[in-house]
Protein backbone atom coordinates (compact mmCIF):
# COMPACT_ATOMS: atom_id res chain seq x y z
CA UNK A 1 0.00 0.00 0.00
CA UNK A 2 1.22 3.42 -0.95
CA UNK A 3 1.13 6.10 1.75
CA UNK A 4 2.56 9.57 1.45
CA UNK A 5 3.94 10.51 4.83
CA UNK A 6 3.54 14.22 5.51
CA UNK A 7 4.85 15.61 8.77
CA UNK A 8 4.21 19.23 7.72
CA UNK A 9 1.45 19.67 10.32
CA UNK A 10 3.88 18.86 13.13
CA UNK A 11 5.83 21.98 12.22
CA UNK A 12 2.73 24.06 11.46
CA UNK A 13 1.23 23.29 14.86
CA UNK A 14 4.49 23.30 16.81
CA UNK A 15 3.07 25.93 19.18
CA UNK A 16 0.21 23.64 20.20
CA UNK A 17 2.54 20.68 20.60
CA UNK A 18 4.96 22.75 22.67
CA UNK A 19 2.09 23.72 24.98
CA UNK A 20 1.13 20.07 25.19
CA UNK A 21 4.65 19.04 26.09
CA UNK A 22 4.80 21.69 28.81
CA UNK A 23 1.45 20.58 30.22
CA UNK A 24 2.59 16.97 30.22
CA UNK A 25 5.69 17.89 32.18
CA UNK A 26 3.78 20.12 34.61
CA UNK A 27 1.21 17.42 35.28
CA UNK A 28 3.90 14.76 35.76
CA UNK A 29 6.02 16.89 38.08
CA UNK A 30 3.09 18.08 40.21
CA UNK A 31 1.77 14.53 40.56
CA UNK A 32 5.19 13.10 41.32
CA UNK A 33 5.98 15.63 44.04
CA UNK A 34 2.57 15.34 45.69
CA UNK A 35 2.44 11.57 45.25
CA UNK A 36 5.84 11.07 46.90
CA UNK A 37 4.97 13.48 49.70
CA UNK A 38 1.68 11.79 50.58
CA UNK A 39 3.22 8.41 49.89
CA UNK A 40 5.68 8.90 52.75
CA UNK A 41 2.83 9.36 55.22
CA UNK A 42 0.66 6.58 53.86
CA UNK A 43 3.73 4.34 53.83
CA UNK A 44 4.45 5.20 57.47
CA UNK A 45 0.81 4.43 58.32
CA UNK A 46 1.08 1.13 56.47
CA UNK A 47 4.23 0.35 58.40
CA UNK A 48 2.55 1.11 61.70
CA UNK A 49 1.13 -1.75 63.73
CA UNK A 50 -1.67 0.43 65.07
CA UNK A 51 -4.95 -0.60 63.37
CA UNK A 52 -6.28 2.96 63.38
CA UNK A 53 -3.44 3.95 61.05
CA UNK A 54 -2.80 0.69 59.31
CA UNK A 55 -6.31 -0.32 58.19
CA UNK A 56 -7.34 2.89 56.39
CA UNK A 57 -3.91 3.14 54.76
CA UNK A 58 -4.10 -0.45 53.56
CA UNK A 59 -7.62 0.06 52.21
CA UNK A 60 -6.48 3.19 50.38
CA UNK A 61 -3.47 1.50 48.84
CA UNK A 62 -5.41 -1.55 47.69
CA UNK A 63 -8.21 0.56 46.22
CA UNK A 64 -5.93 2.73 44.13
CA UNK A 65 -3.49 0.04 43.11
CA UNK A 66 -6.22 -2.26 41.91
CA UNK A 67 -8.30 0.06 39.75
CA UNK A 68 -7.23 1.50 36.39
CA UNK A 69 -5.91 5.05 36.51
CA UNK A 70 -8.06 5.85 33.49
CA UNK A 71 -11.19 5.08 35.50
CA UNK A 72 -9.89 7.12 38.44
CA UNK A 73 -9.32 10.18 36.25
CA UNK A 74 -12.72 9.87 34.58
CA UNK A 75 -14.40 9.28 37.91
CA UNK A 76 -12.93 12.47 39.39
CA UNK A 77 -13.95 14.42 36.30
CA UNK A 78 -17.48 13.14 35.84
CA UNK A 79 -18.69 11.57 39.10
CA UNK A 80 -16.87 13.51 41.81
CA UNK A 81 -18.50 16.91 40.97
CA UNK A 82 -21.94 15.31 41.30
CA UNK A 83 -21.40 13.94 44.81
CA UNK A 84 -19.35 16.89 46.09
CA UNK A 85 -19.80 20.67 46.11
CA UNK A 86 -16.58 21.15 44.13
CA UNK A 87 -16.17 22.15 40.52
CA UNK A 88 -13.45 19.98 39.06
CA UNK A 89 -11.59 21.08 35.96
CA UNK A 90 -9.63 18.71 33.77
CA UNK A 91 -6.29 19.49 35.37
CA UNK A 92 -7.63 18.92 38.89
CA UNK A 93 -9.35 15.67 37.96
CA UNK A 94 -6.22 14.36 36.25
CA UNK A 95 -4.08 15.47 39.19
CA UNK A 96 -6.37 13.77 41.71
CA UNK A 97 -6.36 10.49 39.82
CA UNK A 98 -2.63 10.46 39.19
CA UNK A 99 -1.61 11.73 42.65
CA UNK A 100 -3.70 9.15 44.45
CA UNK A 101 -2.35 6.41 42.23
CA UNK A 102 1.24 7.59 42.72
CA UNK A 103 0.66 7.92 46.47
CA UNK A 104 -0.54 4.33 46.62
CA UNK A 105 2.43 2.97 44.71
CA UNK A 106 5.07 5.14 46.36
CA UNK A 107 3.76 4.34 49.84
CA UNK A 108 4.48 0.71 49.06
CA UNK A 109 7.99 1.64 47.98
CA UNK A 110 8.53 3.56 51.22
CA UNK A 111 7.13 0.76 53.33
CA UNK A 112 9.16 -1.95 51.61
CA UNK A 113 12.27 0.25 51.75
CA UNK A 114 11.91 0.86 55.48
CA UNK A 115 11.15 -2.79 56.13
CA UNK A 116 14.28 -3.81 54.25
CA UNK A 117 16.50 -2.15 56.88
CA UNK A 118 17.81 -4.64 59.42
CA UNK A 119 16.27 -4.56 62.89
CA UNK A 120 19.73 -4.04 64.39
CA UNK A 121 19.85 -0.56 62.88
CA UNK A 122 16.76 0.50 64.80
CA UNK A 123 18.18 -1.10 67.92
CA UNK A 124 21.55 0.60 67.68
CA UNK A 125 19.93 3.99 67.14
CA UNK A 126 17.49 3.41 69.98
CA UNK A 127 20.22 2.26 72.34
CA UNK A 128 22.08 5.53 71.74
CA UNK A 129 19.04 7.31 73.12
CA UNK A 130 17.46 8.47 69.88
CA UNK A 131 13.74 9.15 69.76
CA UNK A 132 11.66 7.34 67.16
CA UNK A 133 11.79 10.37 64.84
CA UNK A 134 15.56 10.64 65.21
CA UNK A 135 15.98 6.93 64.49
CA UNK A 136 13.91 7.35 61.36
CA UNK A 137 15.57 10.55 60.17
CA UNK A 138 19.21 9.85 60.97
CA UNK A 139 19.51 6.10 60.54
CA UNK A 140 16.62 4.42 58.75
CA UNK A 141 15.52 6.81 56.00
CA UNK A 142 19.01 7.71 54.74
CA UNK A 143 19.63 4.01 54.11
CA UNK A 144 16.15 3.16 52.93
CA UNK A 145 15.85 6.05 50.46
CA UNK A 146 19.02 4.93 48.69
CA UNK A 147 17.40 1.58 48.07
CA UNK A 148 14.17 3.26 46.98
CA UNK A 149 15.66 5.60 44.37
CA UNK A 150 15.49 3.19 41.41
CA UNK A 151 11.91 2.22 42.26
CA UNK A 152 10.88 5.87 42.48
CA UNK A 153 12.50 6.64 39.15
CA UNK A 154 10.55 3.79 37.62
CA UNK A 155 7.40 5.28 39.08
CA UNK A 156 8.30 8.63 37.54
CA UNK A 157 8.66 7.00 34.13
CA UNK A 158 5.30 5.30 34.53
CA UNK A 159 3.77 8.58 35.62
CA UNK A 160 4.94 10.46 32.53
CA UNK A 161 3.32 7.77 30.39
CA UNK A 162 0.12 7.84 32.43
CA UNK A 163 -0.31 11.59 31.93
CA UNK A 164 -1.45 10.77 28.39
CA UNK A 165 -4.63 9.36 29.96
CA UNK A 166 -5.63 12.91 30.86
CA UNK A 167 -6.41 13.40 27.16
CA UNK A 168 -9.73 11.57 27.67
CA UNK A 169 -11.01 14.47 29.74
CA UNK A 170 -9.54 17.02 27.33
CA UNK A 171 -6.67 18.27 29.48
CA UNK A 172 -4.29 19.93 27.03
CA UNK A 173 -1.27 17.70 27.44
CA UNK A 174 0.76 16.27 24.58
CA UNK A 175 -1.62 13.45 23.66
CA UNK A 176 -4.67 15.68 23.67
CA UNK A 177 -2.94 18.30 21.52
CA UNK A 178 -1.97 15.61 19.03
CA UNK A 179 -5.53 14.34 18.91
CA UNK A 180 -6.86 17.86 18.27
CA UNK A 181 -4.32 18.57 15.54
CA UNK A 182 -5.02 15.22 13.90
CA UNK A 183 -8.73 16.07 13.82
CA UNK A 184 -8.26 19.39 12.05
CA UNK A 185 -5.46 18.40 9.68
CA UNK A 186 -6.64 14.83 8.95
CA UNK A 187 -3.27 13.22 9.60
CA UNK A 188 -3.60 10.97 12.69
CA UNK A 189 -0.89 8.63 11.48
CA UNK A 190 1.81 11.31 11.38
CA UNK A 191 0.61 13.05 14.57
CA UNK A 192 0.58 9.90 16.68
CA UNK A 193 3.92 8.85 15.26
CA UNK A 194 5.34 12.25 16.14
CA UNK A 195 4.06 12.25 19.74
CA UNK A 196 5.26 8.69 20.23
CA UNK A 197 8.73 9.98 19.36
CA UNK A 198 8.30 12.97 21.68
CA UNK A 199 7.35 10.71 24.60
CA UNK A 200 10.27 8.49 23.84
CA UNK A 201 12.72 11.40 23.76
CA UNK A 202 11.30 12.63 27.05
CA UNK A 203 11.44 9.28 28.84
CA UNK A 204 14.39 7.44 27.37
CA UNK A 205 17.20 9.51 28.97
CA UNK A 206 15.42 9.08 32.27
CA UNK A 207 15.22 5.31 31.79
CA UNK A 208 18.97 5.21 31.15
CA UNK A 209 19.52 7.13 34.37
CA UNK A 210 17.36 4.60 36.24
CA UNK A 211 19.44 1.77 34.86
CA UNK A 212 22.63 3.49 36.01
CA UNK A 213 21.26 4.12 39.49
CA UNK A 214 20.03 0.55 39.82
CA UNK A 215 23.57 -0.60 39.29
CA UNK A 216 24.98 2.04 41.61
CA UNK A 217 22.54 1.40 44.45
CA UNK A 218 22.66 -2.35 44.35
CA UNK A 219 22.75 -3.65 47.93
CA UNK A 220 26.30 -4.04 49.16
CA UNK A 221 27.88 -1.48 46.88
CA UNK B 1 31.10 2.12 97.04
CA UNK B 2 28.20 3.70 95.21
CA UNK B 3 25.84 1.63 93.15
CA UNK B 4 25.59 2.63 89.52
CA UNK B 5 22.82 0.21 88.78
CA UNK B 6 20.20 -1.41 90.97
CA UNK B 7 17.86 -3.99 89.52
CA UNK B 8 15.00 -4.83 91.84
CA UNK B 9 12.63 -7.77 91.46
CA UNK B 10 12.92 -7.59 87.68
CA UNK B 11 10.58 -9.92 85.82
CA UNK B 12 9.90 -10.25 82.13
CA UNK B 13 7.45 -12.46 80.29
CA UNK B 14 6.79 -12.85 76.59
CA UNK B 15 3.18 -13.92 76.53
CA UNK B 16 3.02 -17.03 78.72
CA UNK B 17 6.76 -17.52 78.71
CA UNK B 18 8.36 -16.23 81.87
CA UNK B 19 11.93 -15.38 80.90
CA UNK B 20 13.10 -13.42 83.95
CA UNK B 21 11.83 -14.17 87.42
CA UNK B 22 12.30 -11.48 90.07
CA UNK B 23 15.98 -10.76 89.44
CA UNK B 24 17.80 -8.67 92.05
CA UNK B 25 21.18 -7.29 91.12
CA UNK B 26 23.30 -4.32 92.06
CA UNK B 27 26.35 -3.19 90.13
CA UNK B 28 28.75 -0.92 91.97
CA UNK B 29 30.78 1.81 90.33
CA UNK B 30 33.76 0.55 88.39
CA UNK B 31 32.91 -3.12 88.76
CA UNK B 32 32.66 -5.70 86.02
CA UNK B 33 29.82 -8.19 86.31
CA UNK B 34 29.75 -11.13 83.90
CA UNK B 35 26.57 -13.08 83.24
CA UNK B 36 26.83 -16.65 82.01
CA UNK B 37 24.19 -19.25 81.37
CA UNK B 38 22.79 -21.66 78.82
CA UNK B 39 21.15 -20.52 75.61
CA UNK B 40 17.62 -19.31 76.32
CA UNK B 41 18.26 -18.72 80.03
CA UNK B 42 17.39 -15.03 79.64
CA UNK B 43 20.82 -13.35 79.55
CA UNK B 44 20.05 -11.09 76.61
CA UNK B 45 16.63 -10.29 77.97
CA UNK B 46 18.17 -9.22 81.27
CA UNK B 47 20.59 -6.84 79.55
CA UNK B 48 17.88 -5.52 77.26
CA UNK B 49 15.62 -4.78 80.19
CA UNK B 50 18.35 -2.75 81.86
CA UNK B 51 18.21 -0.09 79.13
CA UNK B 52 14.58 -0.74 78.25
CA UNK B 53 15.15 -2.20 74.83
CA UNK B 54 12.57 -4.56 76.33
CA UNK B 55 10.07 -3.14 78.78
CA UNK B 56 10.15 -5.14 82.03
CA UNK B 57 6.89 -6.83 83.04
CA UNK B 58 7.55 -5.99 86.68
CA UNK B 59 10.31 -4.64 88.88
CA UNK B 60 12.42 -1.52 89.00
CA UNK B 61 15.61 -0.23 87.46
CA UNK B 62 17.53 2.44 89.38
CA UNK B 63 20.36 4.21 87.57
CA UNK B 64 22.69 6.24 89.82
CA UNK B 65 19.91 6.65 92.34
CA UNK B 66 17.30 7.65 89.73
CA UNK B 67 14.30 5.34 89.61
CA UNK B 68 13.30 4.96 85.97
CA UNK B 69 9.58 5.29 85.33
CA UNK B 70 6.86 5.92 87.84
CA UNK B 71 4.62 3.61 89.84
CA UNK B 72 5.15 0.66 92.12
CA UNK B 73 7.27 -2.31 91.17
CA UNK B 74 4.26 -4.29 89.98
CA UNK B 75 2.97 -1.70 87.55
CA UNK B 76 5.48 0.81 86.32
CA UNK B 77 4.77 3.24 83.53
CA UNK B 78 7.36 4.89 81.33
CA UNK B 79 7.30 7.81 78.94
CA UNK B 80 9.12 7.53 75.62
CA UNK B 81 11.18 10.64 76.27
CA UNK B 82 12.23 9.41 79.70
CA UNK B 83 13.36 6.09 78.25
CA UNK B 84 15.29 7.81 75.46
CA UNK B 85 17.10 9.97 78.04
CA UNK B 86 17.82 6.90 80.13
CA UNK B 87 19.24 4.94 77.20
CA UNK B 88 21.60 7.80 76.44
CA UNK B 89 23.20 7.16 79.84
CA UNK B 90 23.74 3.45 79.14
CA UNK B 91 26.06 2.13 76.44
CA UNK B 92 25.14 -1.04 74.62
CA UNK B 93 27.28 -3.25 72.39
CA UNK B 94 25.55 -5.86 70.24
CA UNK B 95 26.57 -9.23 68.98
CA UNK B 96 26.26 -8.05 65.37
CA UNK B 97 27.87 -4.60 65.86
CA UNK B 98 25.03 -2.77 64.08
CA UNK B 99 27.22 0.05 62.84
CA UNK B 100 25.50 2.57 60.59
CA UNK B 101 26.68 1.56 57.11
CA UNK B 102 25.92 4.92 55.49
CA UNK B 103 28.30 6.76 57.83
CA UNK B 104 32.06 6.66 58.12
CA UNK B 105 33.65 5.26 61.25
CA UNK B 106 34.07 8.74 62.67
CA UNK B 107 30.52 9.77 61.82
CA UNK B 108 29.28 6.62 63.53
CA UNK B 109 31.02 7.64 66.71
CA UNK B 110 29.92 11.27 66.45
CA UNK B 111 26.29 10.40 65.78
CA UNK B 112 25.19 9.89 69.39
CA UNK B 113 26.83 13.02 70.81
CA UNK B 114 25.54 15.06 67.88
CA UNK B 115 21.95 13.88 67.58
CA UNK B 116 21.18 12.85 71.14
CA UNK B 117 23.41 15.02 73.32
CA UNK B 118 23.35 18.00 70.91
CA UNK B 119 27.09 18.56 71.35
CA UNK B 120 28.68 21.13 69.05
CA UNK B 121 30.86 19.90 66.21
CA UNK B 122 34.14 20.54 68.02
CA UNK B 123 32.99 18.49 71.00
CA UNK B 124 31.67 15.69 68.78
CA UNK B 125 35.01 15.55 66.98
CA UNK B 126 36.95 15.61 70.21
CA UNK B 127 34.98 12.65 71.52
CA UNK B 128 35.21 10.71 68.26
CA UNK B 129 38.99 11.19 68.09
CA UNK B 130 39.43 10.32 71.72
CA UNK B 131 37.38 7.12 71.75
CA UNK B 132 38.54 5.89 68.36
CA UNK B 133 42.07 6.34 69.65
CA UNK B 134 41.10 4.40 72.74
CA UNK B 135 39.98 1.37 70.73
CA UNK B 136 43.03 1.76 68.48
CA UNK B 137 41.17 2.75 65.34
CA UNK B 138 41.94 6.43 64.91
CA UNK B 139 43.58 5.54 61.62
CA UNK B 140 40.29 4.15 60.27
CA UNK B 141 38.26 7.28 61.01
CA UNK B 142 37.35 7.95 57.39
CA UNK B 143 36.67 4.36 56.35
CA UNK B 144 33.19 2.94 55.96
CA UNK B 145 32.23 0.04 58.23
CA UNK B 146 31.95 -2.40 55.31
CA UNK B 147 35.68 -1.98 54.74
CA UNK B 148 36.55 -3.09 58.27
CA UNK B 149 37.08 -6.55 59.71
CA UNK B 150 34.51 -7.84 62.18
CA UNK B 151 36.83 -7.20 65.09
CA UNK B 152 37.45 -3.63 63.96
CA UNK B 153 33.73 -3.06 63.47
CA UNK B 154 33.03 -4.23 66.99
CA UNK B 155 35.70 -1.92 68.37
CA UNK B 156 34.11 0.98 66.50
CA UNK B 157 30.78 -0.03 68.01
CA UNK B 158 32.42 0.11 71.44
CA UNK B 159 33.81 3.58 70.64
CA UNK B 160 30.35 4.67 69.48
CA UNK B 161 28.90 3.65 72.82
CA UNK B 162 31.77 5.21 74.79
CA UNK B 163 31.36 8.54 72.99
CA UNK B 164 28.11 8.99 74.92
CA UNK B 165 30.25 8.81 78.08
CA UNK B 166 27.81 6.35 79.60
CA UNK B 167 27.48 5.51 83.26
CA UNK B 168 27.42 1.79 82.55
CA UNK B 169 28.20 -0.36 79.51
CA UNK B 170 26.27 -3.46 78.47
CA UNK B 171 27.86 -6.10 76.24
CA UNK B 172 25.66 -8.83 74.77
CA UNK B 173 27.93 -11.57 73.40
CA UNK B 174 30.15 -8.98 71.78
CA UNK B 175 32.50 -11.59 70.36
CA UNK B 176 30.09 -14.39 69.39
CA UNK B 177 29.77 -13.30 65.76
CA UNK B 178 33.52 -12.98 65.24
CA UNK B 179 35.97 -15.32 63.58
CA UNK B 180 38.09 -16.92 66.30
CA UNK B 181 41.22 -14.99 65.39
CA UNK B 182 39.38 -11.66 65.86
CA UNK B 183 37.94 -12.40 69.29
CA UNK B 184 41.13 -11.48 71.15
CA UNK B 185 41.34 -7.85 70.02
CA UNK B 186 37.77 -7.15 71.15
CA UNK B 187 38.23 -8.88 74.50
CA UNK B 188 41.44 -6.92 74.96
CA UNK B 189 39.57 -3.66 74.35
CA UNK B 190 36.93 -4.69 76.88
CA UNK B 191 39.58 -5.62 79.41
CA UNK B 192 41.21 -2.21 79.04
CA UNK B 193 37.86 -0.58 79.71
CA UNK B 194 37.46 -2.65 82.84
CA UNK B 195 40.97 -1.68 83.95
CA UNK B 196 40.07 1.99 83.36
CA UNK B 197 37.26 1.63 85.86
CA UNK B 198 34.28 1.50 83.50
CA UNK B 199 31.20 -0.08 85.06
CA UNK B 200 30.29 -3.05 82.89
CA UNK B 201 27.62 -5.72 82.64
CA UNK B 202 28.78 -8.40 80.23
CA UNK B 203 27.10 -11.46 78.73
CA UNK B 204 29.70 -13.80 77.27
CA UNK B 205 30.57 -17.40 76.57
CA UNK B 206 34.29 -16.60 76.91
CA UNK B 207 34.84 -18.13 80.32
CA UNK B 208 38.56 -17.43 80.31
CA UNK B 209 37.80 -13.77 79.81
CA UNK B 210 35.18 -13.90 82.55
CA UNK B 211 37.69 -15.47 84.90
CA UNK B 212 40.31 -12.82 84.21
CA UNK B 213 38.19 -9.69 84.08
CA UNK B 214 35.08 -10.21 86.18
CA UNK B 215 34.71 -8.91 89.71
CA UNK B 216 31.59 -10.98 89.98
CA UNK B 217 30.11 -13.79 87.89
CA UNK B 218 26.40 -14.63 87.79
CA UNK B 219 25.07 -17.92 86.56
CA UNK B 220 21.59 -17.46 85.13
CA UNK B 221 19.26 -20.41 84.80
CA UNK B 222 15.60 -20.37 83.85
CA UNK B 223 15.27 -16.68 84.54
CA UNK B 224 16.85 -16.76 87.99
CA UNK B 225 20.32 -16.05 89.32
CA UNK B 226 21.19 -19.54 90.45
CA UNK B 227 24.66 -18.86 91.66
CA UNK B 228 26.94 -15.83 91.99
CA UNK B 229 30.23 -14.82 93.45
CA UNK B 230 33.78 -14.02 92.47
CA UNK B 231 35.14 -15.85 89.39
CA UNK B 232 36.96 -18.38 91.53
CA UNK B 233 33.80 -19.36 93.38
CA UNK B 234 31.50 -19.67 90.36
CA UNK B 235 33.82 -20.82 87.59
CA UNK B 236 36.22 -23.01 89.55
CA UNK B 237 34.28 -24.19 92.57
CA UNK B 238 30.62 -24.08 91.57
CA UNK B 239 28.14 -25.37 94.14
CA UNK B 240 25.00 -25.84 92.07
CA UNK B 241 24.56 -28.90 89.90
CA UNK B 242 23.27 -26.80 86.97
CA UNK B 243 26.36 -24.60 87.07
CA UNK B 244 28.61 -27.65 87.12
CA UNK B 245 26.80 -29.12 84.11
CA UNK B 246 27.09 -25.85 82.23
CA UNK B 247 30.81 -25.62 82.95
CA UNK B 248 31.31 -29.25 82.01
CA UNK B 249 29.77 -28.53 78.63
CA UNK B 250 32.13 -25.62 78.13
CA UNK B 251 35.21 -27.40 79.37
CA UNK B 252 35.03 -30.58 77.34
CA UNK B 253 37.36 -29.41 74.65
CA UNK B 254 39.67 -27.15 76.61
CA UNK B 255 43.34 -27.38 75.75
CA UNK B 256 45.99 -27.53 78.43
CA UNK B 257 47.75 -24.17 78.91
CA UNK B 258 50.10 -23.69 75.96
CA UNK B 259 53.80 -23.62 76.72
CA UNK B 260 54.95 -20.34 75.20
CA UNK B 261 58.53 -20.20 76.42
N1 LIG C 1 10.98 -10.71 71.70
C1 LIG C 1 10.73 -11.95 72.15
N2 LIG C 1 9.52 -12.51 71.99
C2 LIG C 1 9.26 -13.76 72.43
N3 LIG C 1 10.15 -14.53 73.07
C3 LIG C 1 11.37 -14.04 73.27
C4 LIG C 1 11.74 -12.73 72.82
N4 LIG C 1 13.02 -12.50 73.15
C5 LIG C 1 13.45 -13.61 73.78
N5 LIG C 1 12.47 -14.55 73.87
C6 LIG C 1 12.58 -15.85 74.50
O1 LIG C 1 13.06 -15.66 75.82
C7 LIG C 1 13.95 -16.69 76.18
C8 LIG C 1 15.25 -16.09 76.64
O2 LIG C 1 15.86 -15.46 75.55
P1 LIG C 1 17.25 -14.70 75.66
O3 LIG C 1 17.54 -14.17 74.30
O4 LIG C 1 17.20 -13.72 76.77
O5 LIG C 1 18.24 -15.88 76.02
P2 LIG C 1 19.80 -15.87 76.09
O6 LIG C 1 20.17 -16.37 77.45
O7 LIG C 1 20.34 -14.56 75.68
O8 LIG C 1 20.19 -16.97 75.02
P3 LIG C 1 21.40 -17.02 73.97
O9 LIG C 1 22.60 -17.53 74.72
O10 LIG C 1 20.94 -18.01 72.96
O11 LIG C 1 21.59 -15.66 73.42
C9 LIG C 1 14.08 -17.59 74.96
O12 LIG C 1 13.24 -18.71 75.16
C10 LIG C 1 13.60 -16.74 73.83
O13 LIG C 1 13.01 -17.54 72.84
MG1 LIG D 1 21.43 -13.83 74.02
Amino acid sequence: MEYNWDFGAVWTYRGLLWTGLQNTIILAVVCLVLGLFFGLFVGAARYSTRPILNYPATAFVELFRNTPVLIQIMWFFFAFPIISPFQVDAFTAATLGLVLNTTAFSSEIFRAGIQSIAKGQWEAAKALGMTYMQQMKRVILPQAIRRMVPAFMNRAVELVKMTSLASVIAYGELMHQAKSIAAISFNPIEMYTAVAIFYFLLIFPFAILVRRLEIKFQPGS
Amino acid sequence: MTNVLEIKKLSKSFGDLKVLDAIDLTVSKGSTVVIIGASGSGKSTLLRCVNFMEIPSAGQIVLQGDLIGSGTGESMSYSDSELAKMRARVGMVFQHFNLFPHMTVKQNVMEGPRTVLKCNTAECERRADRYLEKVGLGWKADAYPSHLSGGQQQRVAIARALAMEPEVMLFDEATSALDPELVGEVLQTMKELADDGMTMLIVTHELGFAYTVADRVLFLSEGKILEQGDPEAVLINPKQEATKNFLRGHGSFRLPEPNLD
